[in-house]
């Protein structure tokens, strides 16, 4: 559930007039296979691998961290010959969330797939852009590596749960409409470790970590400005996720939450078992963008509240692909008890994302 | 306040009775200054805007990976952008494309494009990036996309959204104006598209122009360089960004130099003139001095006096010639853009900017001139002997130091040793200090060799014939002859400029149309509308071309640029059919040229440009490598010939033989011999029929030769004008002469009146006297014009276009030019002398001075 | 070794370049306010001696006193100002500045010893050229100009006149009348004065003639005291 998808709106909306437009698969009803559904699906115009977690340093400091790469097919003609048409391009995503700073430390980096500098392979997990990677090993292992200017991080995630298929099986919906929807699987509780690389030191980390790999080639409703979504590794074993889409009078266009137990039962909730409630807002001083940083959620008769680890996580890429949004690291009570550590994302809050 | 009052009696009672002269002294200053400040402007504008505009085009790149040949395998793009110490590779294909109806024949009218990865050049030259429309943020991916630059669009007039119709070899492609760019340089005249587009769209596909670098921090980029020259094959470059400056610098350097020289010529003219007219000033206040002296001014009064006045004078001179000369520089710039014609600077259109560091320069130039031009007379004046110096009649004595012709003699034999020595970095320095030398010799000498002629003259005159009038001019010149010498000097310097100019000017223009008619021997040629079409023709397009009625023979040339020193403007390779029997059929060969039995088996023969010779020591014999294929392959230099088209160099090979070597074969032109019974005229319509036909263009040896010749004569407007400028600075330095002569001879022509000498005949001595002057001085001047001419012909144009030219005399011109000053001068002489005698001639015997 | 006379000659020689002997041990004092007349023939060294008394030539030998100083042939510049502030200059060919007007032309002497410059007006008046001030030197008279001349040759009151043929350009009537002004102004300001001519009628308007030969000079027998 990212930021893409508006840039995607943006791309499927506009009447490119090319020759030879490229046709994309629509997503429908079907039972994930792996470890091919790992790797890339070229023939869905967009996908993610999308990793959100706490870490610990030695010295018990919590760190927030995000590692996203993104693969999105363009509408660049399909005919060009070329190895430098860009028909599909990897953008990868960086941040880093530390108390002492106060402010989302950020790195991004874009590249059309091409000569092996960017690619993201089908088969197995394997993305790829300049020094940046993502790459899930025989073992289940994932490693990956991002560095930007202000950090570097260099993490291996074990897993420590099955996967989580989300809504139907993995496939999950967006919108009222059939096409709104997407493939979706999530690998929570996965075991952190590796290096966090700050003006020049090497400070190992522990933590935990939730990845999602979702890909889709339409998804959102018309109506659609932004969503609110959250994941969560709950202390007890169980996760949760659960996102809101909103529409343009800011009320609740669709909706969705999944909680598997420790033990591995799935249950899912319907849009009218959920409500999100905002109980504080904080405005952004970069963007003047106001988010709804701490968050109670109403998932049926239970209540989520979502405290962050700090206010300042927006993410302003206003340089680059454009979007701002806020991704945070936050802390979740259920029913007013502490449950769990997770990771909150609320986007279309500057300028209905800037469209 | 006394000492002001005296100082500004005694200058303004002088200006305002010789407003004239005060005038041309100041119009000398201002024409001298105008003229050097102008081509300086010029010139730092051309230069500066260009560089600037290459330097937009690199960006923030600290290096730029080029081929030896325009285009190469774009698999090294990600060997380097994985390689140690690169943060950024950005990947750019550069088109030169045609504008279907734009073409001009003089002017380049291809636009260049640059392809480019956006999210690679983002951070290596952001200012290329384009800006799309609101709605339509990924336009900078789209294949059908182009981003022109606000010149471009002006140019092409056409709008965002507009459809823009893109021509290379023969086929035409339309793209979408989908915005402008981030910033562009005023006037730049570029295109921007995604690479992966242009290189599908120009048929392209799988190479690159260049690859921009930029490093990690602190990497070292001396080390990064020489680690990369030796990993990649040596027909790749690695131009650190800061050294493209140099070669810009290299690719203008001698047209700039040449023209700054003009500048120079005609300020030294002007500083001439303004010498001359403070002499004879100064020489006929001279008594006045000598009563100021006796009244009781000191010599460094007087001294003083008279360097304050000549400061004023220019002063004032230098600060119209700043204003005047940067009106001449916009006026120019927009007139004619910044090479003048020349076509240097494609692509761009500066704009004057003002350099106070320069202004201030010239200022000191034109004011340190004009003292220097009176310190001489000033010093004497106040040095002389106040009593002897009361009567007229000693200023001979005044000027007997002119008379001793040993500086004359030395600065001309400094000339003809300056002759001798070799260039200066490439330019060639001594040959301008010789032709300087020669002038101020030929001007050192003329005192005594005017009084050695007319003392000549006079006593055959009074051997032949008893004319008294005619005696009279002649006694007068042969006896005051450092007066006359003083006129004449701005005649000779003036007119042997001219004479110089003229002959070099000629010869060139007659060699370049002698070379044209050798190097386009046949009937028609054809190619496609831009010049070495980076795709041209494919074999199948050229097999139609052959195939058309009426070719009794048909040679296809592929040329293109390469460079062989990255310091240095590229290098001309053109492939053609040669004939190895006697290259001197297809080529305007020298006479250093190898037989054909001499060229060994397992070298390609080249025939090479005399730019070759003196900028890459390709001598005839000499065995050298060329960037052509991977394999090594031994070339030998077969031959010289004369190209005038191409001043940094060019190669001719065997088109046979580069179609081996490199296994290209296309061309991008197709030179035709019409049988008897098909005219050009019917030829053309029958390709123009073929299924590429409409992108074909055409041209005609005579065409081609008109607009060559066009280009030519434009490239020297600039010539013509300081030419011309340069002959109406000598007249008004006879003006002045005759002028300030003719006041102080009131006295001679009150008594010549009196013993009954009528007006006319005063007019006609006075004529025959500016007459008599004039033509020694231009029959000097045509010496010491034919000797600068040589030196510009043999010595100033090889050293710094390296060509050769034959020697040309334009006798109707220099003829026709020699009366006309003749005539200049005398009616100048006359009219300057009516004024005198005009006067109260009774009056006139009266006054003693 | 102070001295009151105007001018002073001790032992002057004179010998030009080319070996010709113009003047040799000459001595002579002119007392102040004395007006003599110089005559001579041809060749015999009168101008040299003017412009050896006006500084213009250094002797040979010998010593020029003006007024108790010493004229200093090697220093020009204070050959200069003595020549500024105590001669006054008279020539046969007028030598006025074409460009400057008649008052201005006047006012130099004044000019150049920082003098103020009301006395030009009335030294002009006294020649009687009342009303052409601001008149060019081209719109005059020969006598006119030579009018001028005595002018300047007075404005600044200096201590000695140095004539040198002053009515040599001028016809008898006019230089009759410029030689009686010459002399009226001379002895109204207290100078003294130093006339060379080859005219008996202009020597006869000094107080003493003095004829210049190869011996010296010697009083001419006759000479006038008009």
């Amino acid at each position: 559930m990212h930021k893409l998808f508006m840039l995607l709106i943006a791309l499927t909306t506009l009447g490119v007039s090319n020759a030879a437009p490229p046709e994309f698969t629509p997503v429908t009803p079907r039972p994930l296979v792996f470890p091919e559904d790992f790797g890339s699906h070229e023939v869905f115009r967009i996908e993610w691998w999308y990793v959100t977690g706490w870490l610990e340093t030695s010295d018990q400091q919590p760190l927030g961290f995000q590692v996203t790469f993104f693969r999105s097919a363009t509408s660049h003609d399909e005919d060009n010959p070329s190895r430098f048409a860009p028909k599909r391009l990897i953008v990868g995503h960086a941040a880093l969330s530390d108390p002492k700073v106060s402010k989302l430390l950020h790195a991004e980096k874009s590249a059309r797939e091409g000569f092996g500098l960017a690619y993201a392979k089908a088969g197995d997990t394997d993305v790829k852009l300049d020094d940046w990677y993502f790459v899930r090993q025989a073992d289940g292992r994932y490693r990956t590596y991002t560095e930007g200017e202000d950090f570097t991080l260099e993490l291996t995630l074990t897993p420590s749960q099955p996967l989580m298929l989300q809504d139907l099986e993995g496939f999950s919906r967006k919108g009222p409409k059939p096409e709104q929807a997407s493939y979706y699987y999530s690998e929570p509780h996965l075991q952190v470790s590796g290096t966090v690389t700050r003006e020049g030191k090497n400070l190992p980390v522990k933590g935990s970590a939730w990845l999602d790999h979702e890909w889709s080639s339409e998804l959102l409703h018309e109506n659609a400005v932004g969503w609110d979504w959250a994941s969560a590794n709950l202390d007890d074993g169980s996760a949760l996720m659960v996102f809101q889409i909103r529409g343009k009078d800011g009320q609740k266009v669709w909706a969705h939450a999944g909680l598997r137990d420790a033990s591995g039962n799935m249950t899912i909730f319907s849009p009218d078992e959920i409500s999100f409630h905002p109980i504080r807002t904080w405005r952004s001083p970069h963007t003047d963008a106001e988010y709804p940083v701490e968050m109670r959620i109403k998932i049926k008769d239970v209540e989520w509240v979502l405290t962050p680890l700090m206010d300042d996580q927006e993410l302003d890429s206003r340089q680059s692909t454009n979007a701002v949004y806020w991704e945070g690291a936050v802390t979740f009570t259920r029913d007013g008890q502490p449950a769990g550590r997770g990771y909150l994302e609320l986007t279309g809050y500057f300028r209905a994302l800037s469209l | 306040m006394n000492r002001n009052l005296l100082f500004r009696w005694l200058t303004l009672g002088e200006w305002q009775a010789h407003r004239l002269q005060i005038v041309v002294s100041i119009i000398a200053i201002m024409l001298g200054i105008a003229m050097g400040f102008s081509i300086h402007l010029i010139n730092t504008a051309a230069v500066s805007e260009f560089s600037a505009a290459v330097k937009s085009l690199s960006g923030q790149s600290d290096f730029q990976v080029r081929a030896t040949q325009p285009t190469f395998d774009e698999m090294l793009y990600p060997k380097l952008a994985q390689h140690a110490g690169v943060a950024q590779a950005s990947p750019i294909l550069e088109i030169q494309a045609a504008i279907p109806g734009k073409a001009d024949e003089i002017r380049n009218t291809t636009l260049k494009i640059l392809g480019i990865d956006m999210l690679r050049a983002i951070t290596v030259t952001p200012d290329l990036l384009g800006v799309p429309a609101e709605d339509r943020p990924f336009d900078m991916l789209m294949e059908d996309a182009i981003f022109l630059s606000p010149a471009a669009m002006e140019w092409l007039e056409v709008k965002e959204g507009d459809a823009l119709p893109l021509r290379l070899g023969t086929k035409t492609v339309t793209l979408r104006v989908a915005g402008g760019l981030v910033r562009a340089h005023a006037g730049q005249r570029i295109a921007v598209m995604d690479i992966g587009a242009a290189q599908w769209h120009f048929d392209h596909v799988g190479v690159l122009s260049r690859i921009d670098l930029k490093l990690k921090q602190g990497i070292s980029h001396e080390g990064f360089k020489a680690a990369l020259e030796r990993e990649l094959p040596n027909h790749y470059l690695v131009i650190e960004t800061a050294d493209q400056e140099k070669r810009i610098h290299n690719m203008s350097r001698a047209y700039r130099i040449n023209l700054n020289v003009l500048a120079l010529v005609a300020l030294f003219t002007g500083t001439f003139l303004v010498f001359s007219a403070q002499v004879l000033s100064t020489l006929r206040r001279r008594p006045q001095f000598a009563l100021l002296r006796v009244l009781g001014l000191t010599r460094k009064q007087i001294l003083w006096q008279i360097l304050r006045e000549s400061s004023l004078l220019g002063i004032v001179g230098s600060l119209l010639g700043l204003g005047f000369g940067y009106v001449l520089a916009a006026t120019a710039l927009r007139v004619f853009s910044g090479d003048l014609g020349g076509g240097f600077f494609p692509e761009i259109q500066p704009s004057v900017q003002f350099d106070p560091m320069a202004a201030l320069l010239f200022f000191a130039l034109g004011v340190g001139v004009t003292l220097l031009g009176s310190l001489m007379p000033a010093w004497e004046a106040a040095r002389a002997h106040p009593a002897p110096a009361l009567k007229s009649g000693s200023e001979e004595i005044a000027l007997a130091g002119l008379r001793k012709p040993w500086p004359a003699y030395s600065c001309l034999v400094l000339a003809a040793i300056l002759t001798q020595l070799p260039p200066v970095a490439e330019l060639p320095v001594f040959g301008y200090f010789s032709v300087a030398l020669l002038m101020i010799g030929g001007i050192l000498w003329m005192p005594s060799l005017a009084s050695l002629f007319f003392a000549w003259l006079f006593n055959v005159f009074n051997r032949l014939s008893s004319g008294a009038l005619a005696g009279l001019a002649l006694a007068r010149l042969a006896n005051a002859p450092q007066q006359a010498a003083i006129a004449l000097s701005g005649v000779l310097a003036s007119f042997s400029l001219m004479v110089a100019m003229a002959i070099m000017v000629a010869s060139f223009r007659i060699s370049i149309e002698d070379w044209l008619t050798h190097i386009l021997p046949a009937d028609v040629y054809v190619r496609t509308e831009v010049r070495q079409d980076a795709v041209g023709f494919s074999p199948q397009e050229q097999q139609m071309i052959a195939n058309a009625a009426g070719i009794e023979r048909i040679d296809f040339i592929h040329s293109l640029q390469i460079t062989l020193d990255p310091a240095r403007p590229t290098v001309t390779l053109i492939a053609r059919p040669i004939d190895l029997a006697d290259p001197g059929n297809t080529l305007p060969m020298t006479d250093d040229v190898l037989a054909s039995a001499e060229l060994p088996s397992d070298a390609i023969p080249i025939w090479v440009s005399e730019a070759m010779v003196d900028l890459y020591d390709y001598q005839v014999g000499k065995r050298v490598t060329l960037p052509l294929s991977d394999e090594p392959q031994d070339y030998i230099v077969a031959g010289v010939w004369r190209d005038y088209g191409r001043q940094f160099g060019a190669i001719q090979i065997q088109l046979s033989d580069y179609q081996t070597i490199t296994g290209e074969l296309r061309v991008n032109e197709a030179a035709l011999w019409l049988q008897p019974d098909m005219t050009p005229t019917r030829f053309i319509t029958l390709m123009k029929a073929l299924p590429f036909g409409e992108t074909l263009t055409f041209w005609q040896p005579n065409e081609i030769r008109a607009i060559s010749l066009k280009i030519f004569d434009r490239s020297f407007a600039v010539t013509y004008l300081l030419e011309l400028i340069a002959v109406g600075v000598g007249l008004l330095g006879v003006a002045a002469s005759f002028s300030a002569q003719a006041l102080r001879r009131i006295k001679e022509f009150g008594m010549l009146r009196h013993i009954g000498v009528t007006r006319g005949q005063i007019y006609r001595m006075l004529a025959l006297e500016g007459g008599l002057l004039a033509g020694f001085g231009i029959g000097i001047g045509f010496l010491l014009g034919s000797c600068i001419s040589l030196i510009l012909i043999f010595i100033v144009n090889p050293q710094s276009f390296h060509w050769t030219m034959q020697l040309h005399l334009p006798w109707q011109w220099l003829i026709s030019m020699a009366l006309a000053m003749l005539i200049a001068a005398a009616l100048t002489a006359l009219l300057a002398g009516r004024q005198a005698v005009s006067g109260n001639v009774v009056r006139a015997v009266k006054e003693d001075w | 070794m102070k001295n009151t006379a105007t001018l002073e000659l001790r032992g002057i020689s004179k010998t030009y370049g080319n070996g010709r002997q113009v003047l040799s041990d000459l001595s002579y004092t002119l007392a102040a306010g004395e007006y003599v007349a110089i005559m001579g023939d041809s060749g015999v060294g009168k101008s040299t001696l003017l412009n050896l008394i006006a500084g213009l030539d250094a002797p040979d030998t010998g010593e020029i006193w003006v007024d108790g100083i010493a004229l200093s042939a090697n220093d020009d510049d204070a050959a200069t100002r003595l020549r500024r502030r105590h001669f006054g200059f008279i020539f046969q060919a007028f030598h006025v500045l074409p460009h400057l007007t008649l008052l201005q032309n006047v006012s130099l002497p004044l000019l150049l010893n920082h003098l103020p410059l009301d006395r030009a007006e009335t030294m002009l008046t006294a020649v009687g050229l009342k009303g052409r001030e601001q008149d060019f030197p081209r719109q005059l008279s020969g006598g006119e100009l030579q009018r001028v001349a005595i002018a300047r040759a007075l404005v600044h009151r200096p201590r000695l006149i140095l004539a040198d043929e002053p009515t040599g350009n001028l016809d008898p009537d006019t230089a009759q009348e410029i030689l009686q002004l010459m002399r009226s102004e001379i002895k109204a300001n207290g100078a003294a004065g130093i006339i060379v001519t080859h005219s008996q009628a202009a020597a006869a308007t000094a107080d003493r003639i003095l004829l210049l030969t190869k011996a010296g000079l010697q009083p001419l027998e006759g000479g006038s005291n008009a």
